[in-house]
């Protein structure tokens, strides 16, 4: 009888080993995640209205959003025909706030992105080489923008640039990068005194090496949990520079909603309909993503786990 | 504190009001609109006309010259002349600091003081019921847009139910005792509408500073020791987690100016925000930077007081 | 430190327990009017500010409002069609050539501090615009006006070239000599910030207090020379949004609603207590072509040039729908560039006349004159210059309708094939686009005097690079409006004035889009007969005279306006209250302590 054979197992490379540790910490996470019921309650409604987002052009008649096209009678009260009314231009609520939630999602995955990538950078940079000069420029610029009041600034950069989406997300973007970086950076810090990178350098690892196989791991979890968090915030900014009408009229996204509503004195007529669904949502879209993002906190930060 | 500590932070905060001085002037510069020809548009000017007001404003000047006349002008408090009412912006910027200080002051320290108690009666008894329960309201506070939340209360209290006038600061035809009543009923509201917009936040924020200092090897001891958890709580894990909550309360500042803009508009408040706003709609310049700066000074102030309490507070900072 | 604290919110308690008794004293009714039981006050509320209180400084908001009320002019604006009538002057003759005026003033007029006002303060205020070059009021002192008062009741005005200025009234305000003269010559900031609260004028109220940014009370004159009016007094509170001002209208904190927009408008029409008034316009929004020749910025579309483009584009907007859509109706179809409010110098088109709504029409006319659509992506080129109709538009955001006028302008150009890209900019950027000429066509408004002369002027060649909105150029126009300035009798003015009007209907540097109404609201159960002016669709307040102040009467047994609020014995008990929650808290620690002991 052939004696049995030994398999031959090929040895993991080192960067498959990575990979399956970090699949097996990403299902970590997610199971303490999942534990957590804000955390699976703010996901959920998150994905209900990602799906609103993404599936819009289908649910709604885009024509009837075009104030020249729309055809339903002006400011009329909810009825089984248009489940939330209409408003001053004949356009239905319920159609405004679907196609709505596309531009407030995307202002706010956009412009968090943005504020998260330069925050990120100059987090990272500034920690990475903490106490030499280039930490002291860039944190000096770091508390200097969080020192602007950041709606006068919004107001004045809207202003100079005109008053389109593209706009808003790039001022709130520039107005809300600072708190990530400080953050980042003193994540950073505390990462760079640890042993295995203290042995890269000693090893001769470059900067690059040690700043992408290192540094980054360890704080992409807290910037991860931190984005979530600031695309709450961003989302409600976006709704405070709409509201003072700096909104993009053509982009009605539910912060315009509101303004166009107030401003036609809607409550004081009797138009409920009009102001009070799209606040609803902005609410409930910011406190899922609060909630996301707190329940993310605790996962991914270990000092707030209960012990 | 170390007197190095202090000095450090007194210069860190004069060099960052001189970026925002500097920073004030070029940006206002790029703003799109001559001021002059929005003034004038119903009126008949020629060009030469046009030319004389420019000179008036000194807005002819090559940009060196105007950044060190406007640096010397700041320095002497001097702030010029609103292009909208030719009133000194000085003046204008200054009456209506109060009701803005009004506003906000008393708002904050609601806020902060009932976020504060909130927040730590959540964080002490994790888990419990009022906990969950505060803390899934302070979450959806938090995410409320103040302005809708402004709105609603307007509506609601001003207006169905009528116990509350709909804006302003005043009637003005109240005198002594009768008058502080007449403004307190007018700042009710938005009082309310600020306060509720960020009692979330500070609970939230107290409460995890609070679960952070919980974990600390200190609180074991004192608890190994047997001391009541109430002194626990008290002596060593609440002013221990005040520090870092200040500092974000006082980082926080500059989002509550910002909503206070909003509330301002709402509800017809004589604020700097109801002037920054009308000032930015006029393309009023000089209002315009003289809020900014005034603003961006605050801020930087309070930084500086933080930065200081804490330096006195946290000995490890003390004896550094 | 704890018990300081504990003590301290003691006393606290204790001092508002005792200021209880005085604020029971003073109850809540207080927060009406302090007023004496027979004063007569109105309460009105405004979206606009006062931004000056002195007539050299007027910028805008309610400064014209105000100043009119307050001061006089030579003469005024008539209550049917503002044509001038007696004013502080009983009437102005002029010489054969129409160089020389003699006016003569009434007899006893003074100002509110009991000086005599004579033709000496006239003089006075008409050499303090051109000495001081107040340039707002310049163009009503054309050709280098001389002025001269032989007597107290007498001013001769000297022209240089024949003129009918005097008559038009010159819209400049008579100001008490002896109070500006220390500002002759100075510096114009300094006149213009020069203090006038309380002022010295004229008309039947003064300007007696002004609270920036909250509002302003005006007080009856005890030395006007016309009718007293019954109102003592006039309390002006700024609104910054449409719902506290109608809040307020109908809780009653005040008679009259200034400056409302049409959607709440609307919903106030037929309710209780509550009359409307829709005030013919005074503005007009614009919808302007741009030829270029600005700047080296300025590139419109070539096809712009062409009478058949713009006729073409004139029929495929539907003027209607947007008098119904953005203006719920209460707007009027735009026609000629005079505005309505001009009643004697407007020209309206007869319906059968105008441009139709006729997209089909429109298309085949643009068919015909050879702009097709080669490439096949629903665009328009112009077969010249092979570009697309590809326009940018701005709007101006402070003007109420334009954005969404320009919304709606969008979707009807869409269906005649031209892609037009809508900017929605403050007037700060309007100005911008106007000066570098850098669009194709925008929406803004215009205004303008009683007098249509500056209206037309605008239009002249001459004003290309500053008035004008996009360079039109027409010879022709230029001519007729020459001619108008020529004519001293009124009638046959007016003939070329119409004329004027027709030609640029015809020839379409810009559309008339509509003549949005100002919207006014008042309670009926507080006062009544308001002299509207122009006409019964004019305004209640000023407006361009102030005889609706001094017609305006209570109604019997009408309610005192006041504002409500929590009476001052709520506050007192809340604060009591919370000291004494705050005192239990605060020494919560003594007590632990103690039971620990």
């Amino acid at each position: 009888m052939p004696e049995p054979q030994e398999e031959v197992v090929p040895t993991p490379s080192a960067r498959a080993v990575a990979w399956v540790r970090r699949r097996r910490t990403v299902a970590a996470h997610w199971a303490t995640f999942r534990r957590s019921r804000q955390g699976v309650v703010g996901l959920v409604i998150l994905c209900g209205f990602g799906l609103l987002a993404i599936f819009a052009p289908l649910l709604v008649d885009e024509t009837q959003l075009e104030p020249a096209t729309a055809t339903a009678p002006p400011l009329h009260p909810p009825s089984l025909e248009y489940p939330l009314g209409t408003d001053n231009f004949g356009r239905p609520v319920l159609g405004l706030i679907v196609m709505g939630s596309r531009i407030s999602l995307m202002v706010g995955l956009t412009a968090t992105f943005g504020a998260i990538v330069i925050g990120a950078l100059v987090g990272v940079t500034a920690g990475y080489f903490g106490g030499r000069w280039i930490d002291s420029v860039l944190s000096a610029i770091t508390n200097w923008v969080l020192v602007l009041p950041w709606v006068v600034l919004a107001i004045v950069l809207s202003s100079v640039l005109g008053r389109s989406v593209l706009n808003i997300i790039v001022v709130i973007a520039i107005t809300s990068w600072a708190s990530t970086a400080r953050v980042v950076r003193s994540q950073v810090l505390s990462v760079r005194e640890r042993a295995y990178v203290e042995r890269s350098r000693a090893l001769g690892a470059g900067h690059w090496h040690i700043v992408t196989r290192h540094i980054l791991p360890n704080v992409m979890p807290i910037v991860f949990a931190n984005a979530v968090l600031t695309v709450a915030l961003v989302i409600l900014a976006e709704t405070t520079l709409s509201i003072l009408g700096l909104g993009d009229p053509q982009a009605v996204s539910w912060g315009v909603i509101i303004e166009e509503s107030f401003s036609a004195g809607a409550l004081t007529a009797g138009w409920w309909w009009w102001l009070i669904p799209p606040g609803l949502a902005i609410v409930f879209v910011t406190l899922a993503f609060t909630m996301c993002g707190y329940a993310l906190d605790e996962v991914l930060n270990p000092r707030l786990r209960q012990r | 504190m170390g007197r190095g500590y202090l000095i450090r932070k007194v210069l860190h905060a004069l060099a960052t009001l001189f970026f925002v001085v500097a920073f004030n002037f070029v940006l206002f510069r790029v703003m799109p609109g001559d001021p002059i020809a929005l003034l004038t548009r119903s009126e008949r000017l020629t060009p030469a006309d046009i030319a004389e007001l420019q000179a008036e404003y000194g807005l002819d000047q090559p940009l060196p010259a105007q950044f060190v006349n406007y640096v010397g002008d700041t320095l002497s408090g001097e702030f010029g002349v609103s292009l909208r009412s030719a009133l000194p912006v000085s003046t204008l910027v200054g009456e209506r600091v109060w009701p803005t200080f009004l506003l906000v002051g008393i708002s904050t320290v609601l806020a902060t003081v009932l976020g504060i108690l909130i927040g730590i009666r959540g964080g002490w008894n994790r888990g419990s019921r009022f906990d969950s329960r505060t803390l899934y309201g302070s979450m959806v506070l938090y995410s409320m847009p103040e302005g809708w939340l402004g709105m609603l209360l307007l509506i609601t209290f001003a207006g169905t139910l009528g116990w509350f006038p709909a804006g302003g600061f005043d009637t003005g035809e109240t005198t002594g005792f009768a008058a502080v009543i007449d403004v307190a009923n007018h700042l009710f509201l938005p009082v309310l509408t600020l306060t509720l917009g960020y009692i979330g936040e500070y609970a939230i924020i107290m409460r995890s500073s609070l679960l952070d200092t919980i974990n600390e090897d200190y609180i074991t001891t004192a608890r190994a020791k047997g001391v009541p958890d109430r002194l626990v709580r008290r002596r060593h894990a609440v002013p221990n987690a005040f520090l870092p909550t200040f500092t974000l309360i006082f980082l926080s500042f500059g989002y509550v100016l910002g909503g206070a803009i909003v509330v301002e508009v709402v509800f017809s408040w004589p604020g700097l925000g109801q002037l920054t706003y009308d000032a930015i709609n006029q393309l009023d310049y000089p209002v315009i930077q003289a809020i900014f700066l005034l603003t961006s000074a605050m801020v930087i102030a309070f930084n500086l007081a933080a930065d200081l309490t804490y330096g006195f507070l946290d000995p490890r900072v003390r004896h550094a | 430190m704890r018990r300081t604290f504990g003590n301290a919110a003691l006393v606290g308690v204790l001092l508002l327990l005792g200021l209880a008794p005085m604020a029971l004293a003073q109850t809540g009714e207080e927060t009406g009017a302090e007023a004496g039981d027979d004063e007569v006050v109105m309460r009105v509320g405004t979206i606009l500010d006062l931004a000056n209180d002195n007539p050299w400084g007027v910028v805008g908001g309610y400064d014209w409002g105000v100043a009119t009320i307050q001061y006089d002019m030579l003469l005024q604006f008539s209550d049917d069609d503002l044509s001038p009538v007696p004013g502080l002057a009983e009437g102005c003759e002029p010489n054969e050539d129409h160089t020389k005026w003699t006016c003569t003033l009434r007899e006893g007029l003074m100002w509110s501090d009991g000086t005599p006002l004579t033709s000496e303060d006239v003089a006075f205020s008409y050499r303090f615009v051109l000495d001081n070059s107040m340039t707002v009021y310049k163009s009503y002192l054309p050709f280098n006006p001389t002025f001269e008062t032989p007597d107290d009741r007498t001013l001769i005005w000297r022209s240089e070239q024949p003129t009918f200025a005097p008559d038009l009234p010159p819209w400049i305000y008579i100001v008490p000599k002896h109070i500006w003269k220390e500002y002759d010559g100075k510096d114009k900031k300094e006149i213009k910030s020069a203090p006038n609260t309380p002022s010295v004028a004229s008309g039947p109220f003064t300007l007696t207090e002004w609270e920036r940014g909250q509002g302003w009370t005006m007080e009856r004159n005890p030395y006007f020379w016309g009718e007293p009016p019954v109102v003592d007094r006039i309390e002006f509170r700024v609104f910054d949004n449409q719902e506290a001002m109608v809040q307020a209208l109908k809780n009653g904190e005040i008679d009259l609603a200034d400056g409302l927009q049409p959607s709440v408008f609307r919903t106030l029409e037929g309710a209780e207590d509550i009359a409307t008034q829709k005030v013919v316009s005074d503005w007009w929004l614009n919808l302007a072509f741009n030829f270029g020749g600005q700047s080296k910025d300025a590139d419109p579309h070539p096809a712009l040039h062409d009478p058949a483009v713009r006729e073409a584009i004139a029929m495929a907007i539907d003027k209607q729908e947007i008098v119904d859509k953005v203006y719920l109706g209460f707007a009027n179809i735009g026609d000629t560039i005079v505005r309505e409010a001009s009643t004697y110098w407007h020209l309206d088109i007869p319906e059968d006349e105008e441009y139709p709504y006729d997209p089909d029409a429109a298309n085949a006319m643009l068919d015909e004159a050879g702009y097709r659509d080669t490439d096949g992506d629903g665009i328009r080129e112009d077969p010249e210059s092979g570009r697309p109709f590809e326009l940018l538009m701005p709007a101006s955001d402070e003007t109420t309708g334009a954005v969404e006028a320009g919304q709606l302008i969008v979707g009807y150009l869409d269906a005649i094939g031209m892609d037009v890209q809508l900017q929605a900019a403050s007037d700060g950027k309007m100005n911008d686009y106007w000066g570098s000429g850098d669009f194709d066509m925008y929406i803004w408004y215009w205004t303008g005097d009683p007098d249509p002369n500056y209206q037309l002027w605008v239009f002249t060649s001459g004003n290309c690079g500053s008035w004008s909105d996009g360079c039109y150029q027409n010879p022709e126009f230029d001519a007729l409006y020459e001619e108008q300035t020529t004519i001293f009798d009124r009638e046959e003015r007016r003939d070329v004035v119409f004329e004027a009007q027709e030609f640029i209907y015809e020839d379409l540097p810009g559309l008339v889009l509509a003549y949005p109404s100002w919207l006014e609201a008042y309670r009926t159960d507080r006062f009544t007969d308001w002299t509207p002016a122009p006409g019964e669709n004019g305004y209640l307040l000023p407006g361009y005279n102030y005889n609706s102040l001094l017609s305006v009467r209570p109604v019997a047994g009408a309610a005192e306006a006041s504002s409500p609020g929590l009476p001052a014995w709520i506050w007192v008990a809340g604060v009591a209250v919370l000291g004494l929650v705050g005192w239990r808290v605060a020494t919560r620690g003594r007590r632990e302590r103690d039971l620990e002991a």
